[in-house]
């Protein structure tokens, strides 16, 4: 390789070796590891050994206290018995079903209409995205107060209209809608901004030309606007999913999982298993029902974006 | 002059290192509590005698400590009620609160797996005998022949009545006191009786999002049916009859419209204050602050008065009901001869001032507060004095009850509001509570 880039030096001149470091600068050098090793470190210790050690765990009759014996499958084929379970892993479905569509139609909108260069815009897009600095006590907090029945927000404006307002957080029906209402409210601001990036980066001269071609609104949006930015849209939705499956804070204060578990997600579930029933394999191998299931989310994402770019 | 001043300086920065160097003497010690966080009133009173509530009696006592013994320093964390799960964590790595507090349900937990401290030697050090403490409370604290903690209180739950409702339903006996149920059909005609003449519900319960209540109430009538549902500690028996009427009573109640419906607990301490329903089932540590309301103008438990009792006996069985207590644990880990001898000071302090603690509504652990003309002069104690006897535990052999509640409480809560059947409910309460136990 190097023959190819540079003439080969005179064998008598003394300059050479020197010449010839330069030019395998480009070839492999184990040496360059140690420009990455200190990621490479943490990155290992933190999520590579935890990776295969939840793994290692998860085939173990293992507390908090001490890893246990080992019990093979025992674990997985106990969750694949558990209605809780079953019933935890659609919870969580349901709930991402509810959220990310909504995430990102409404982070859409909202950076639809936001995208303009005026002060009103600015600070609107500014409390839009206030919500997503609160943690999840806050944010869970504040919609306790609004669904709480008897004295919150809600109870006292059915209250006016002489009405009772639905139990949004004991209703089996409307526990899951009560966590993606909230849920929404807190992360829509990340969907938002990154729409609000992709359309500033759409040139303005297209829009001029099809103004001038009297394209309509929908027409502009379904033509140029939507192609624009639909990498973006994708990445939204993977970012959603992602994070929409660990739903953990929310139903843990909101619900604390109930009525009768039907607002129990994965994320729950496990931490049940492992801190209160103290039963760490039982959550470990949830746990990696989780990751696998994480994982074929964003396997199917990848390979449909890659097909889609090379029919491109 | 730069020389002189450099000087001084220094002087004085070495006087102020010496000067405070006793105060680095203190014996450190960490402490982890439930009972609510109140630094905004009662942050730095020493004088516990004006401290009123749990939270504010606690705090008042630990601060009194920290003042009476220079030497040593209670470091305080306050965690969520009952935080056992952040304490499961903390002993997983290594890192254990010193002193903390622990129901005497959740000690076998920690005790079984040797994590807490075995208690005797340190408490005859400093004078603290087993016989200092009610029957309840060291049974409670006492796992195979040694004391795990020092025991503070035993609490239940009772009927806390709005006497001005009851007044009004017509559920008053001539001597003034309430007319409470004898039997189940009683407890569901008084009910009737008390919606109808009211317009509102008999009981002021927090059914949503809990568990604890149920569980409590469940244990109660399934002790009064003489049911000996843990006779193995490792394997439950609920699908049995006393249950299934246990919770066929519940589903009446709820289906007749004779309780609140969808309260968490701080909705259901707002809704009975506000007069919303004639009982409110809740434990022994609201009834000073439901006092002082029944003492304050213009208060719905002002009206008519506030009476509190234990729970009835509703089935002809042992007269009995659920009781638990609380506790100081202290973890185990290599100590000092100093900090060891400043846990004893600390659990000393607390069996001294047991009286203090008992007025926040809760049973003294220690026998001679029973006797002392102050605690029989706290309001209600004439009335609630009965649990001393009625009060029973599950068998102390018992693991991971906090879990197991858990479970009785979400079935319970099907069962009544429909999404099971009463029989597919005990079913599944049983199974999960025996896949818990069979995989401890």
């Amino acid at each position: 390789m190097a023959d190819l880039t540079l003439p080969r030096p005179a064998p008598a001149q003394p300059a050479a070796p020197s010449r010839r470091r330069v030019q395998n600068v480009n070839a492999p050098l184990w040496r360059n590891a140690l420009f990455v090793a200190p990621y490479l470190v943490f990155f290992v210790l933190l999520l590579i050994v935890p990776l295969f050690w939840g793994m290692w765990m998860s085939l173990h009759k293992a507390d908090a206290f001490s890893t246990g014996r080992f019990v093979g499958l025992a674990n997985y084929a106990r969750l694949f018995n558990d209605r809780i379970f079953l019933q935890a892993i659609g919870n969580t479905f349901y709930f991402v079903l509810l959220t990310v569509p909504a995430l990102a139609l409404i982070g859409l909108l909202l950076a639809l209409a936001l995208n303009r260069q005026t002060r009103t815009a600015a600070v609107l897009r500014t409390i839009f995205f206030a919500s997503s600095v609160l943690s999840v006590t806050i944010v869970t907090l504040i919609w306790r107060i609004v669904f709480v029945p008897g004295f919150g927000l809600l109870s006292t404006v059915y209250g006016w209209f002489g009405a009772t307002a639905p139990a949004f957080l004991s209703d089996p029906k409307l526990v899951m809608i009560a966590i993606a209402i909230a849920t929404i409210w807190w992360c829509i601001g990340l969907p938002m901004m990154l729409f609000l990036s992709a359309l500033q980066q759409i040139p303005g001269d297209i829009y001029e030309a099809a103004a001038l071609d009297n394209a309509g609104r929908w027409r502009t949006f379904r033509s140029i606007t939507f192609p624009s930015i639909k990498r973006t849209f994708v990445l939204v939705l993977v970012i959603q999913i992602v994070l929409q499956f660990q739903l953990f804070g929310q139903a843990r204060l909101m619900t604390n999982g109930g009525p009768n578990n039907v607002s129990t997600p994965l994320v729950l579930y496990i931490y049940d298993a492992a801190f209160k029933r103290w039963d760490l394999g039982l959550g470990a191998a949830a746990s990696e029902v989780l990751f696998a299931l994480i994982l074929v989310a964003a396997m199917i994402q990848y390979l449909v974006s890659r097909r889609r770019g090379e029919d491109a | 002059m730069h020389v002189w001043r450099t000087s001084i300086l220094a002087a004085a920065s070495a006087l102020a290192v010496m000067a405070a160097t006793p105060s680095f003497a203190a014996t450190e010690l960490s402490l982890q509590r439930f009972f609510g966080a109140c630094d905004a009133d009662f942050g730095s009173n020493t004088d516990v005698a004006k401290a009123v509530g749990e939270c504010g009696i606690i705090t008042s006592m630990i601060n009194k400590f920290n003042a009476d013994n220079p030497d040593i320093h209670i470091s305080v964390t306050t965690v969520e009620w009952p935080g056992y799960d952040q304490l499961t964590a903390q002993f997983a790595a290594g890192d254990p609160p010193d002193i903390v507090s622990i129901h005497h349900s959740a000690l076998s937990d920690y005790q079984s797996k040797g994590l807490l401290m075995p208690l005797d030697e340190v408490l005859a050090s400093v004078g603290v005998k087993p016989d200092d403490f009610t029957d309840a409370a060291r049974n409670g604290v006492t796992k195979d022949g040694q004391i795990y903690g020092l025991p503070i209180d035993n609490w239940t739950m009772l009927y806390h009545i709005n006497m001005d409702l009851f007044k009004q339903a017509d559920l008053v006996n001539a001597d003034g006191t309430p007319k409470l149920p004898t039997s189940v059909d009683e407890l569901l005609a008084q009910a009737k009786q008390f919606r109808e003449k009211t317009g509102k519900p008999y009981f002021v319960q927090n059914l949503a999002n809990e568990t604890a209540l149920y569980t409590r109430n469940f244990y109660t009538y399934l002790f009064q049916q003489d049911s000996d549902f843990f006779a193995d500690p490792l394997k439950v028996k609920l699908n049995t009859p006393e249950a299934k009427k246990v919770l066929e009573m519940y589903k009446a109640i709820f289906d007749q419209g004779d309780t609140t419906k969808d309260m968490d607990y701080a909705a259901s301490i707002n809704a009975f204050l506000a007069g919303e329903g004639g009982v409110h089932l809740n434990g022994t540590w609201v009834i000073g602050d439901y006092n002082a309301s029944s003492q304050t103008a213009g208060t719905a438990l002002n009206k008519g008065g506030y009476a509190v009792y234990p729970y009835p006996q509703l089935f002809p069985g042992k007269k009995a009901q659920y009781a638990d207590g609380h506790a100081w644990g202290i973890s185990q880990k290599d100590r000092s001869a100093e900090e060891t001898a400043a846990i004893g000071k600390f659990l000393k302090f607390f069996k001294d001032n047991d009286f203090e603690w008992s007025r926040t509504g809760h049973l003294p652990s220690v026998k001679a507060v029973f006797e002392t003309p102050a605690f029989k002069a706290l309001p209600h104690r004439d009335t609630v004095a009965p649990i001393a006897t009625l009060g029973t535990a599950l068998p102390s052999t018992v693991q991971r009850q906090f879990a197991i509640q858990d479970i009785i409480g979400q079935e319970m809560n099907a069962a009544m509001t429909g999404q099971k059947e009463v029989d597919a409910a005990l079913a599944d309460m049983e199974n999960r509570i025996n896949d818990l136990l069979a995989n401890l």
